[in-house]
């Protein structure tokens, strides 16, 4: 089944078309990752697929529900309670984290559960807890995130995101607001989410990572998919352009 | 006059200043918030209209703005005034006065909030009044505290421009017996009970400040 759809998408800020056409569909635990120069239009993507923005055309369905679709040559978008469920399908992890700052660990993790889906406030703290021990953050469960190194809070908010049970994840860029270091323990969470196929789609810089980790790859830049395929037929491809990209990564 | 006498004139003042505050305080603080929000309406003439009513209560006098909320019903609708309206009349001029410095703490407040905190809850499924009241509103208190702080200090000594509608409150109650007795003992009374009573407000204003600091 088609976890997330995407048809001819398009979003123009400004008269700059920073989408120009883009489809794409994700199947149930699938790892994609979306690589691409600054300002191909990678994380406008990632924000229109969450329906953080806008999209000026074309479709959009997770799990075979439309969201949003074109009519008459306009965007509409579903009545706002179905937005709300399909909203539920899917998490998201920003790049700088945006933890609530006046929350403990714990309580930006329990939160989201009890006061939007209504989860009873045991089970919402017995989910917090094993994905406190599972992202090795069981002793933080009462810090509050300025207490916590890029990492730490990064991990806290894949567990904030993972709380709601949701069916897709995406990252937008989750570790490029940190170290080398950090970036390591973000890195293997994530890919311990992959190996429970979880369905993620990953915007993201670490090539190495990306290779290792996803089952396809897309490379983006000017608004375009211009190559996507599997980590091998990316790394390995014809295309001038993709070289001369992963080329400068991997120096 | 003995002194016995003089405190107990000086402490009825007392009490309607401190009355004057807290009534004040009361209904300004969420008047203001309200206010904040027409300011930052999508709306056009809602917005124009609040940025109107803010540009007139702060670029007036507060001693005017007490005359004409006083003479209103009069001059406008013709009603005959009782005098039990004065004080109802500086309540209301007060509280309108301050809701409008307040609405503009409140917004800079709430517009100096990061976007990623509305964007988190968003995708998180909180609706626009969670993502207010839980995640949005106790930041902005907390940042806005110190300027909230001063504002309060101007108004308990602003409580003193309540004469102009010939309500006693301490200040005046200070100038009457000063003037009577050809002293100055109550007037410098007055100043001490003004710097005790802010003294009390910067204080708790500074627990709160400490309250609060539990995150960053």
């Amino acid at each position: 089944m088609k976890y997330l759809e995407i048809e001819h998408m398009k979003k123009t800020f400004d008269n700059l078309e920073v989408l120009k056409d883009i489809s794409l569909s994700v199947e149930k635990g699938e790892v994609v990752s979306i690589i691409g120069p600054s300002g191909s239009g990678k994380s406008t993507l990632l924000r229109c697929a969450t329906m953080l923005e806008q999209m000026d055309g074309g479709s959009l369905s997770y799990l075979g529900e439309r969201a949003a679709w074109e009519e008459n040559g306009k965007c509409v978008y579903a009545p706002k309670q179905e937005l709300k469920r399909i909203r539920k399908n899917y998490g998201l992890v920003f790049q700088s984290f945006h933890l609530f700052p006046h929350y403990s660990v714990l309580k930006n993790i329990t939160d989201a559960p009890v006061s939007v889906d209504h989860v009873s406030k045991a089970e919402a703290l017995e989910r917090a807890e094993k994905l406190l021990l599972q992202l090795g953050l069981e002793d933080k469960k009462d810090a509050y995130p300025y207490q916590l190194s890029g990492g730490q809070q990064q991990r806290v908010s894949i567990a904030r995101a993972l709380a709601l049970q949701p069916e897709i994840l995406f990252f937008d860029e989750p570790t490029s607001a940190l170290d080398p270091e950090l970036t390591g323990e973000v890195l293997k969470v994530i890919k311990e989410l992959a190996k429970e196929h979880m369905t993620m789609i990953i915007v993201t810089h670490e090539m190495q990572f990306a290779r290792e980790l996803s089952d396809r790859i897309i490379f983006m830049e000017g608004g375009v998919i211009r190559q996507q395929g599997t980590p091998e037929e990316l790394f390995g491809s014809p295309d001038e352009r993709v070289k001369e990209f992963i080329g400068k990564f991997q120096a | 006059m003995d002194l016995a006498l003089m405190v107990a004139q000086l402490g009825e003042g007392m009490i309607v200043t401190v009355e004057i505050f807290f009534l004040t305080l009361l209904f300004s603080l969420p008047l203001g918030l309200v206010i904040s929000f027409g300011r930052m309406a999508r709306h056009f003439p809602l917005r124009t209209l609040t940025k109107i009513y803010i540009s007139v209560m702060r670029g007036t006098p507060l001693m005017l703005q007490l005359i004409v909320v006083y003479f209103a019903p009069y001059y406008v609708f013709g009603l005959k005034i009782s005098a039990s309206y004065r004080f109802t009349a500086v309540i209301l001029a007060f509280a309108l006065n301050y809701a409008a410095y307040f609405a503009e703490i409140y917004r800079g407040g709430i517009e100096s909030m990061p976007v990623g905190q509305y964007e988190a809850a968003q995708v998180l499924g909180y609706n626009r009044m969670q993502t207010f009241c839980k995640i949005i509103l106790p930041q902005v208190i907390k940042r806005i505290l110190p300027a909230v702080t001063n504002e309060t200090i101007t108004l308990v000594k602003d409580t003193s421009l309540a004469f102009v509608l010939a309500v006693v409150e301490m200040f005046t109650a200070a100038k009457q017996i000063a003037a009577k007795e050809t002293t100055i003992v109550p007037l410098m009374a007055a100043g001490v009970f003004y710097y005790i009573f802010n003294l009390a407000v910067a204080t708790f204003m500074e627990y709160l400040e400490k309250k609060l600091s539990y995150y960053r």
